[in-house]
């Protein structure tokens, strides 16, 4: 069906999500427009293209976009479109286009910056209207995009706040997974999982922060490890997944005093003074090049800020203290694609990048032992809230106990804050523009 | 001519023992098919083609005996979502080719291509690529020391990927 802005308010509550906003493409359609069309979405990291020419390429929301260097070292996010007939300029998911684009139809041309320069046999074009010059039939750029401590985001919507003002405090968790390197950089390593998912791409970034699942769905991988664990001779050496996996199964209490944080614009994490990724040891290599960088002060600082998850609605999903990211990509209504990226701590031993691929492979991959128990959830879900039998969704958890704290709402570790300030965003994208 | 005979004895012994293992996850049976790797036994499902580590580099898998064991509880745990399914799959091995002998101890890399149709949540998926298996020989058979897994579409967008293939 086609919705009206008071039948689109209709569908979200304060505490109560219609199931039609999980299951009707008309719906899907909309938040394609007006939430991936207005939010800042992550498009990569710049380590991901290195040098003068390098790409990477992906859909935005439903448009394919190009993130690509320039000679002079700017990082451009273009619509990955000819100015001629619309072809796309470039069809891996990374590479190295060297001093431009050039289509593979019929050979225009495009600098770095998207600039058209070159279109064959011109003088077919001597008094037709056509002007090279003319910059619609250019690559066309983003309407905005920045970069976060080389996070790239760009956004479809001109009038949308500076990347900076859209963080809000919410960068604070970016800002630390940098800062954990001792050189305050990091990079994209250890290459991606591309995980595909049967389920609308909210079902995964509302699993997120929502604690009250570990224990239930998890519970299999963490009986089986301390199963296993518990046949060993005693004074086996401890192994980094004992570290990783049996966390899952951390009880009510310990999420609930972990404690969520919510911020304008959907954001949210989960944690702060501890986690569940907040008992991991430290390798002494590791904290002694932190306390040379920063001084012992600002290294306990660093790494006694301890988030789970973080997400900057709705694209991008943050694991500071494991450095890792999954990034969600949707589809369809019921279809989205979960990538893992893995970031190496520039200056920081190799153990820290092999226990962040060990965490992406144990946890996220999809051959693990997690995610497709998470993801069988969401597909259970998807199926289920097919039917009429309620239309309703819920999210009272700790409902009206919200504490303002100005910028940030904060409650329980267990309370549904997170999926509360996920869908204030929800509305305001979809009602109005958001400035 | 022995020596072609017994070339060929080989690579019999060594396919049976593929088709073995291959036998144990079609059912799948868990339990009998970790009885077929070395203590130190190692199964790598590698997340790119020509994959040079998996300690730097993202896999699909990487376990070891420990993580056998906890994946082998996992399969059977009655509150595993996502493995409340029935799973059962149909490999086919072939193109065996051994491609380093041990002459005195018998332990050899061998190569093989693999189709596997995995059967899980009412849909087929076809599998596809090649094995390298590092074999240890045995008084009487083989073990495995270390298999590879190299998936035709590692690095494409890929699904649950439920059990061992």
């Amino acid at each position: 069906m086609n919705y009206n802005n008071p039948e689109v308010a209709d569908l979200v509550r304060p505490t109560q999500i219609h199931r039609s906003v999980y299951t009707d493409p008309a719906i899907f359609e909309l938040e394609m427009q007006r939430i991936w069309g207005r939010a800042w979405i992550f498009i990569g990291h710049e380590s991901q293209v290195p040098e003068s020419g390098s790409f990477i390429s992906l859909k935005l929301g439903k448009y394919p976009v190009v993130m690509v260097r320039d000679q002079v070292g700017k990082v451009h996010v273009l619509f990955n479109r000819c100015g001629h007939k619309g072809t796309k300029l470039v069809d891996k998911p990374c590479g190295n286009t060297g001093g431009g684009f050039t289509c593979c139809y019929h050979g225009w041309s495009y600098r770095l910056d998207g600039k058209l320069v070159g279109v064959p046999h011109p003088a077919g074009y001597k008094d037709t209207g056509f002007d090279k010059n003319d910059p619609q039939y250019s690559m066309q750029k983003l309407a905005q995009y920045d970069s976060y401590r080389g996070f790239v985001f760009a956004t479809m919507d001109a009038s949308a706040p500076d990347l900076k003002t859209w963080l809000g405090g919410a960068g604070d968790v970016l800002d630390n997974l940098c800062d954990r390197s001792p050189e305050g950089e990091v990079e994209v390593a250890g290459g991606v999982l591309r995980y595909e998912h049967e389920c609308n791409w909210k079902m995964f970034i509302e699993n997120l922060n929502d604690t009250m699942h570990p224990m239930i769905v998890h519970k299999s991988v963490v009986d089986a490890a301390n199963d296993y664990i518990s046949t060993l001779p005693e004074g086996s050496p401890q192994r980094t997944e004992a570290e990783i996996i049996p966390p899952f199964g951390a009880s009510y209490k310990n999420f609930e005093a972990t404690g969520i944080t919510g911020f304008r614009y959907g954001h949210h994490y989960d944690g702060g003074k501890s986690s569940i990724h907040a008992d991991y040891s430290v390798d002494p290599e590791y904290e002694a090049a932190m306390i040379k960088a920063y001084g012992p002060e600002r290294t306990r600082e660093i790494l006694t800020f301890n988030t789970h998850n973080t997400l900057y609605y709705p694209s991008l999903t943050i694991k500071s203290a494991v450095q890792n990211i999954r990034v969600v990509r949707p589809i369809a209504v019921d279809k989205c694609i979960v990538e893992t990226w893995s970031f190496r701590l520039k200056g920081a031993p190799d153990s820290m990048l092999q226990r962040t691929i060990m965490y992406s492979r144990l946890i996220n991959s999809n051959g693990s032992m997690v995610g497709p128990d998470d993801l069988t959830a969401y597909r259970r879900m998807q199926e289920g809230l097919q039917s009429p039998a309620s239309d309703w969704v819920e999210m009272h958890r700790n409902y009206g106990s919200d504490v303002d704290k100005g910028d940030r709402l904060t409650n329980s570790g267990t309370s549904d804050l997170d999926m509360r300030s996920e869908y204030a965003a929800w509305r305001e994208y979809m009602l109005s523009k958001v400035a | 001519m022995s020596g072609q005979k017994s070339n060929l004895e080989t690579l019999h012994a060594i396919e049976d023992f593929l088709y073995q293992e291959a036998s144990f996850l079609d059912r799948p049976d868990l339990d009998a098919w970790l009885e077929l790797y070395t203590e130190d036994g190692v199964y790598w499902m590698p997340a790119i083609v020509d994959q040079k580590d998996a300690l730097n580099h993202i896999s699909l898998m990487y376990d070891d005996r420990v993580m056998m064991e906890i994946r082998k509880r996992n399969f059977v745990h009655p509150r595993a979502a996502s493995k409340d399914y029935t799973v059962r799959a149909s490999h086919i091995i072939s193109n065996v080719r051994i491609r380093k002998m041990n002459e005195p101890t018998g332990d050899c890399t061998v190569t093989s291509n693999f189709q596997c149709i995995s059967y899980y949540l009412d849909k087929q998926t076809l599998f596809a690529g090649t094995y390298i298996h590092e074999l240890v020989k045995q008084t009487v058979g083989y073990r495995i020391r270390h298999k590879r897994v190299n998936l035709i579409n590692c690095d494409g967008v890929l699904g649950t990927i439920i059990i061992y293939l």
